[in-house]
C-alpha cells in the first residue's frame, strides 16, 4: 500500500508574522519556514502505518519554490521513503495544488493520501476535499484516529461537539488533526539518510495543469487591535465592572 | 441572481450557524434559498421557512443524506447548483468538509471563514491565525464561501418562505458515519454561547479544571472552553479547544482562567465583546486583550467569583 | 516563563561566512557535509532544545538531582529527555562512525552543543562527560575496552563520567591519592575517594563508566605517577552486558550555587574490598591522556559560556519589550513605554548581544580549525591549525566563561528588581554561569596556560602572526564608507597595538620574572579574546556590508553591522585599559607581605 503525503512550506508556527506596510501581503522574506504542523503529522501517521507494516512505501509531495525541498527532506527524515517537488515560482492556490495532487496520484496510484487539515498560512483547510473530489474519493477530514483495512478505512473524526467515526472505501483522501499523533523528533542518522533518498522534480506544465489564480489578494491589513483594558483588584470590583460598566452579567 | 446556503442542522432542528450565514448571504444582495438536506428532515426546513430573508427552502430528504456526508452532499449541492452565484456554508465541521469538495467539482476556488463581504465578489477573512485580514476577489462565476459565524449577526425571525423538494441523488457509498460520541453538556454549545468560561494549564489538573469552573458556568450560565495546552493535558475532551485550530468563538463575555494566551488561543476567542483575564502571572500575554484583568490565585479568585455572581 | 529558540540565522551565518563551512566541507571525511544538511541538522536540534530541554531547565534548577541512601534519582523529566536524546542520536554527532557516530565534524557538533547547553546546561553536562570519556577510551584506550565500551557510550546507552578532582587535589592533581592494585589478571582494585563528579551517580541509564586518575604501588610522585583506569558501575559480563555491582558508590551529593539538577558526587571507590577496572593506556601516563581530552572539555565549557549569554540576552530582551516603565526619555507626558525605549537598558542589551555574538564568532572559527587541525591531508596545514586551536582554546574557555556571568548578571539588571528575585528565572542563568569559570581548569589555570605553554614557550609565534592576520582587516575596513567602518577601524586597530604590546612584554618578562608575568595572564586573556571578538566582528560586518551592497535587504546584516560598531565602541575599546594592566599591573598585585593583607 502506498501512501502519499502532500507537505507545504510555511512560516515557522513560533514566527509572529508582520502585514507589509504597503498592504500587499505579509512579509515573508528572511523569516524562518517549516513544515506546516498538520503536515507533519500526517506524515507521522504515514510512517507509522508504515512501521506496522500496513504501507509499503510513503511518498512525499510538495507543491511550490526550489526551497520546498526542504520540507521534503524533512519529511524523510521522518521515515518518508522518496520525495516529489512540484517546482513553480507562481503563486499555488488549493484548487491548483489539488489539481497537482491529482496529476500525481493518477501517475503514483497511492491507496491513501494523508494530508494536513489545514496550513497555518492561509488558513484554507480545502486542499484535501479538494484533491477528493477531484479523484472522485471519498474523503475523511479532521482525522484524530485513522485505522486502514483491506479496500476500507475506520476514521475517527473531530466535529463540533464531539466525535464521529466513518469508515470510507479505498483509495481516499485522509486529513489529519491536531491530536491524531505527536510527531516524532527525526533522528540524526535519519536527517543524514533523508540526504540520499530520491526526490524527483516536475513542474505544473509536465502534469499538464494550469495552476493560474482564481483569487486575487486586492489588500492584506493588521486586524483591528484590541488594546488592554484595565487591572481590576478583586473579585469585587472586577463583578461591578462587569455588571455597571460592561453590562454583560 | 440567486444565493444558495447550506444548512446545518440535525434534522429535527436547524442550528444557529445557519442564521449567521443567512446574515451573510443577506450582504451580497440576491434572492436567498435554503438547501436542507437530511434524512426526515421536515421540522428543520419547516425552521428554516421562518428564517428572516430566506425566499426558498429546498428540501432533499432521504436517509443517505442523514450524516451529512460531504460525498453525498456536495454531489447533490452541485446538481443543484444551476443558477446560484454564490454558494455559502457555515464554517462549522459540516460546512467545512462539504464546501471545498463542492468548489472543486464545480472547478472554482473556494473562500474559507469569510468576515465581512466588501462586495458580491469580494471578501475579507483572516489569514496567519488572524494575524492578518486578506481582501481577496474571486474570478469565478461562482463563489463558494465558508462563513465564520462570529463576524456576522443571527438572521431573525419572521420568515415565510416557499419549502420545495428536490430530488435527492443517488447515494455514492463512498463514506458511511458509524458512530458519534458528542459530549453530553446540560451547558450551552461553545459556538452558541453568551458566556464562556475557559480554563488553561494554570488550573493543574483535570480535578482542578471541573471543581473550579463549573461551578462559576452554572452561575453565569455560561459554556465551558479550553486552551489548546489544556486540552492536551487531558483536563478536557478535544471539542473544548478555542483556538486557531479549534473553535473560534466570540461571545459577549469571555473568561479566561488560568490561560497564558498564546497567539493561538487569541486567535479564537479575540473578537468576544468583553474578555475577562484571571492569571497569577502579571506578565501572561493574555492581559494585553483583556478588557478586565485580574492578577490573582484562581484557586482563590474563581470560587469568591462564582459566589459573588451566583 | 523563559523560552529559547537556537540563534540559527546568526549560527549559520558565522558557520559559513567566518568558519569557512565550505572549507570544512571539503576536508577527508567530510563529503556528506552540505548548508542544506547543515540546516536541516540545525532545525531539528533546535526543535528539541526548544521543545524538549529548554522547558526542564527550570523545573530541574527547583527540583534538582536528589540522593537517597547511595541512588540519585535526577529531576523530573529528565529520564525521558535523556531517552529522547539519545533514540534522536544526539549523542552521536562527532564521534566515530566505527563505533555508531556520525563522525560529522566538530564544527557542526559545536552550534548543537550550543544549542543543548544554552536550552539546559545541566542536562547537558550529562553527554559533555559521556563524550570526554569517549575520547578517552578512543584515544588511548585497548582494543576490548572499545569494543566493550564506546557503542554503548556513543548510542548513549551508558554514560561516561571524569573522575579527577580528590578532597586534597583540585586543581593540583599532583596531590592525587586514590591507589590501584594490580591483580594480576590485568585487572585492578581502586581505593580511594573522588570528588565533584558530574553524573557520578544518577537513574538513566543501566550502566555507567568512570574514568579515575589513580596511583600504582610503584608510581612515582607528582603528576609523572599518575594512571588512568575504567571503571564501570556494573561489571560487564562474558556478553557485554551489564553484571555484579562494581565496588564504586555516591556517598553524596554536593548542594550547589548553580547546575542543580546535575547531580555533582561524591564517590567512593573499594570500600568492600575495591572497585575493579582496567587500565587505560600505558602506566603513569594518565595525566597526559588527560590533557589531551582536557582541551575538548574546556572547548566545550567555553560554549557554555556562549551559550548561557545567549540564553540570558534572549531573557532580558523578552522582557525589555514586555515590560512597561516610565515614559520615554525627552519625551515630557508621553505615554508609558516599553524599558528597551531607555537608552541604559538598550546599551545593556546591545552588550549582552554583541559580546555573544563575537564570543560564538571565536568558538566556531576555533571549532573549523580543529576539524582542519585532525582532518587536512596537508601536514603543513594540520599544524599550521593545531597551533591556532591550542592558542585560543584557553579563550575559548577563559574569556567565554567570564563574560558569561557578566552578560548574565547584565541579564538580572535589566530586570531589575524582578531579575533578583527567582521568579522570572533570570537568576538561574547567572547562578549556573557561575561554575563555568571554575571547573574544568579555573580562569587562572587558562590565563597560565595561555601565556605559559601557548605564548612565551615559543616566543609568541602563533598570537604574533594572529595578530599580523588580524591587522589584514583593518585595509579592507578602510575601503568601506561611512561612520560605523571608521569606528570599527580605529578601535580595532588600537586594539590590536594593545594587544600586541601585551605579547611583547608577556615574551620579554615570563622568562625572568613569571611571577610579574602572571599578574596579567588574566587581563591578558581578556584582551585576546576582546581583540579576537573585535577582528571576528569587523570581518562580520565586511560581510554585511558586502552583502547589502550586492542587493540584499535582510535585516540580519543591517543589524550585524550595527552590534559590530557597539562592540568596537564599548567593548573593544577596552582593550588598551587591559593591556596597560598587563604591562603595569604587577607591582601593584605583589608588592604587599602577606601580613599587610
Amino acid at each position: 500500500m502506498k501512501i502519499l503525503v502532500p507537505v507545504k512550506r510555511v512560516v515557522d508556527y513560533n514566527v509572529k508574522v508582520r502585514v507589509k506596510a504597503d498592504g500587499t501581503g505579509v512579509d515573508i522574506a528572511n523569516v524562518k519556514m517549516s513544515m506546516n504542523p498538520f503536515d507533519e503529522i500526517a506524515v507521522e501517521e504515514a510512517v507509522r502505518l508504515k512501521e506496522a507494516g500496513v504501507a509499503s512505501e510513503v511518498v512525499a509531495v510538495s507543491c511550490g519554490v526550489a526551497a520546498c525541498q526542504e520540507t521534503i527532506r524533512a519529511a524523510m527524515a521522518i521515515g518518508a521513503d522518496r520525495g516529489i517537488l512540484v517546482e513553480s515560482d507562481a503563486e499555488l492556490q488549493p484548487l491548483a495544488v489539488a489539481k497537482l495532487l491529482k496529476a500525481l496520484c493518477d501517475k503514483e496510484q497511492p491507496t491513501v493520501v494523508i494530508c494536513g487539515k489545514q496550513a497555518i498560512d492561509d488558513d484554507s483547510n480545502q486542499t484535501g476535499q479538494m484533491l477528493a473530489a477531484l479523484m472522485g474519493w471519498p474523503q475523511a477530514t479532521f482525522a484524530s484516529k485513522v485505522q486502514l483495512g483491506d479496500g476500507v478505512a475506520t476514521v475517527t473524526r473531530e466535529i463540533d461537539g464531539g466525535l464521529e467515526t466513518v469508515e470510507t472505501k479505498l483509495p481516499a483522501v485522509v486529513t489529519t488533526d491536531l491530536r491524531l499523533n505527536e510527531p516524532r523528533y527525526a533522528t540524526l542518522p535519519n536527517i543524514m539518510k533523508a540526504k540520499k533518498k530520491p526526490l524527483d522534480t516536475v513542474k505544473p506544465a509536465d502534469l499538464g495543469v494550469d495552476v493560474a489564480p482564481r483569487l486575487a489578494t486586492l489588500k492584506v491589513a493588521e486586524p483591528p487591535k484590541r488594546s488592554a483594558g484595565v487591572r481590576v483588584a478583586d473579585v469585587a470590583q472586577l463583578v461591578d465592572k462587569l455588571k455597571n460598566e460592561a453590562k454583560v452579567i | 441572481m440567486a444565493i444558495l446556503v447550506i444548512a446545518e442542522h440535525d434534522n429535527a432542528s436547524l442550528k444557529a450557524a445557519t442564521l449567521n450565514t443567512v446574515s451573510a448571504a443577506a450582504k451580497l444582495g440576491g434572492e436567498i434559498h435554503v438547501l436542507v438536506a437530511g434524512a426526515n428532515c421536515a421540522a428543520a426546513a419547516a425552521e428554516a421557512a421562518k428564517v428572516a430573508g430566506v425566499a426558498k427552502v429546498r428540501v432533499a430528504d432521504a436517509a443517505h443524506y442523514e450524516s451529512q456526508t460531504a460525498e453525498n452532499l456536495a454531489a447533490l449541492v452541485v446538481a443543484n447548483a444551476a443558477g446560484y452565484t454564490h454558494i455559502l456554508a457555515p464554517s462549522t465541521a459540516i460546512g467545512k468538509n462539504v464546501a471545498p469538495r463542492v468548489a472543486a467539482l464545480l472547478d472554482v476556488a473556494q473562500i474559507s471563514d469569510i468576515v465581512a463581504v466588501e462586495s458580491a465578489d469580494t471578501f475579507v477573512r483572516p489569514i496567519y491565525a488572524g494575524n492578518a485580514m486578506a481582501t481577496v476577489k474571486s474570478a469565478d462565476a461562482v463563489k463558494v464561501l465558508t462563513v465564520r459565524t462570529t463576524a456576522f449577526e443571527a438572521a431573525g425571525q419572521g420568515g415565510a418562505a416557499a419549502v420545495e423538494a428536490v430530488a435527492a441523488g443517488a447515494d455514492l457509498g463512498l463514506t458511511s458515519v458509524k458512530g458519534r460520541e458528542l459530549t453530553k453538556s446540560a451547558r450551552p454549545e461553545l459556538g452558541a454561547a453568551k458566556i464562556i468560561v475557559s480554563g488553561g494549564r494554570g488550573l493543574g489538573n483535570s480535578e482542578n479544571y471541573h471543581k473550579l469552573l463549573e461551578p462559576l458556568a452554572d452561575a453565569l450560565g455560561a459554556a465551558l472552553g479550553a486552551s489548546r495546552a489544556a486540552v492536551d493535558a487531558g483536563y478536557v475532551p478535544n471539542d473544548y479547544q478555542v483556538g486557531q485550530t479549534g473553535k473560534i468563538v466570540a461571545p459577549q463575555l469571555y473568561i479566561a482562567v488560568g490561560i497564558s494566551g498564546a497567539i493561538q488561543h487569541l486567535a479564537g476567542m479575540k473578537d468576544s465583546k468583553v474578555i475577562v483575564a484571571i492569571n497569577k502571572d502579571p506578565e501572561a500575554p493574555i492581559f494585553q486583550v483583556a478588557d478586565y484583568g485580574l492578577v490573582g490565585d484562581l484557586f482563590e479568585v474563581v470560587p469568591e467569583l462564582a459566589k459573588a455572581v451566583g | 516563563m523563559s523560552h529559547y529558540t537556537a540563534p540559527i540565522r546568526d549560527m549559520q551565518f558565522v558557520m559559513r561566512e567566518l568558519a569557512g563551512l565550505d572549507e570544512v566541507a571539503k576536508l577527508p571525511g567530510c563529503e556528506e557535509v552540505s548548508p542544506d544538511l547543515v540546516d536541516a541538522i540545525l532545525d531539528e536540534a533546535n526543535k528539541f532544545a526548544s521543545e524538549v530541554l529548554a522547558p526542564l531547565n527550570r523545573t530541574g534548577d527547583q527540583e534538582g538531582a536528589k540522593w537517597d541512601n547511595g541512588k540519585v534519582t535526577t529531576a523530573p523529566g529528565w529520564r525521558d529527555a535523556y531517552k529522547q536524546f539519545t533514540e534522536a542520536g544526539w549523542t552521536a554527532v562527532a564521534c566515530e562512525p566505527e563505533f555508531g557516530g556520525q563522525g560529522l565534524p566538530k564544527l557542526i557538533a559545536t552550534a548543537v552543543m550550543e544549542m543543548w547547553k544554552a536550552a539546559n546546561m545541566a542536562f547537558s553536562l550529562c553527554p559533555m562527560l559521556t563524550n570526554g570519556a569517549i575520547e578517552a577510551i578512543t584515544l588511548s584506550g585497548t582494543d576490548e575496552q572499545k569494543a566493550a565500551y564506546l557503542p554503548k557510550m556513543v548510542s548513549g546507552e551508558w554514560t561516561g563520567t571524569m573522575n579527577l578532582t580528590e578532597p586534597q587535589a583540585g586543581s593540583d592533581l599532583a596531590a592525587v591519592r586514590t591507589r590501584a592494585e594490580p591483580q594480576g589478571d590485568g585487572t585492578y582494585r581502586i581505593f580511594g575517594q573522588k570528588i565533584f563528579i558530574t553524573y557520578g551517580e544518577h537513574d538513566m541509564t543501566d550502566n555507567i563508566v568512570h574514568l579515575v586518575l589513580a596511583r600504582l604501588p610503584d608510581a612515582p610522585e607528582g603528576v609523572k605517577g599518575i594512571s588512568l583506569f575504567v571503571v564501570p558501575k556494573f561489571l560487564l559480563n562474558a556478553d557485554g552486558t551489564p553484571g555484579a555491582r562494581n565496588d564504586v558508590h555516591c556517598v553524596s551529593i554536593e548542594h550547589k550555587l548553580g547546575i542543580h539538577a546535575s547531580p555533582t558526587c561524591v564517590l567512593a571507590f573499594g570500600d568492600n574490598g575495591g572497585a575493579i577496572g582496567t587500565l587505560v593506556g600505558e602506566p603513569n601516563r594518565g595525566l597526559e591522556y588527560m590533557f589531551i581530552m582536557m582541551n575538548e572539555a574546556r572547548f566545550a565549557v567555553g560554549m557554555e559560556g556562549v551559550a548561557l549569554a545567549e540564553r540570558a540576552y534572549q531573557h532580558a530582551l523578552a522582557y525589555a519589550k514586555d515590560r512597561i516603565q516610565g515614559t520615554e526619555m525627552g519625551v515630557r507626558g508621553g505615554p508609558k513605554v516599553s524599558i528597551i525605549r531607555h537608552p541604559d537598558v538598550r546599551r545593556m542589551l546591545m552588550s549582552m548581544k554583541s559580546q555573544t555574538e563575537a564570543m560564538r564568532a571565536l568558538a566556531y572559527v576555533v571549532a573549523a580549525a580543529n576539524d582542519a587541525a585532525h582532518r587536512s591531508a596537508d601536514a603543513a596545514v594540520r599544524a599550521e591549525n593545531q597551533a591556532f586551536v591550542d592558542l585560543m582554546i584557553p579563550v575559548v574557555k577563559g574569556w567565554s566563561t567570564e563574560n558569561s556571568i557578566d552578560v548574565a548578571s547584565t541579564g538580572v539588571q535589566v530586570h531589575g528588581g524582578m531579575g533578583f528575585i527567582e521568579e522570572t528565572g533570570a537568576a538561574q542563568h547567572l547562578r549556573d554561569a557561575r561554575i563555568t569559570t571554575i571547573y574544568e581548569g579555573t580562569t587562572a589555570i587558562q590565563a597560565n596556560d595561555l601565556i605559559g605553554r601557548k605564548i612565551a614557550r615559543e616566543g609568541g609565534v602563533t598570537v604574533k602572526a594572529l595578530a599580523a592576520e588580524m591587522r589584514g582587516v583593518l585595509a579592507q575596513l578602510a575601503e568601506q564608507q561611512g561612520d560605523a567602518f571608521v569606528a570599527i577601524r580605529k578601535s580595532l586597530e588600537s586594539g590590536i597595538a594593545a594587544l600586541e604590546s601585551a605579547v611583547e612584554y608577556i615574551v620579554a618578562t615570563y622568562g625572568k620574572d613569571i611571577k610579574a608575568a602572571s599578574v596579567g595572564s588574566v587581563p591578558f586573556l581578556k584582551l585576546l579574546g576582546i581583540v579576537s571578538g573585535g577582528w571576528l566582528m569587523a570581518r562580520a560586518a565586511l560581510v554585511s556590508a558586502r552583502r547589502l551592497a550586492e542587493g540584499s535587504d535582510d535585516e540580519f546584516y543591517k543589524t550585524k553591522l550595527v552590534t559590530a560598531r557597539f562592540y568596537a565602541d564599548h567593548i573593544l575599546s577596552q582593550a588598551p585599559g587591559l593591556s596597560y594592566a598587563v604591562v603595569n599591573g604587577a607591582a601593584g598585585a605583589l608588592e604587599l607581605d602577606e601580613a599587610q593583607f
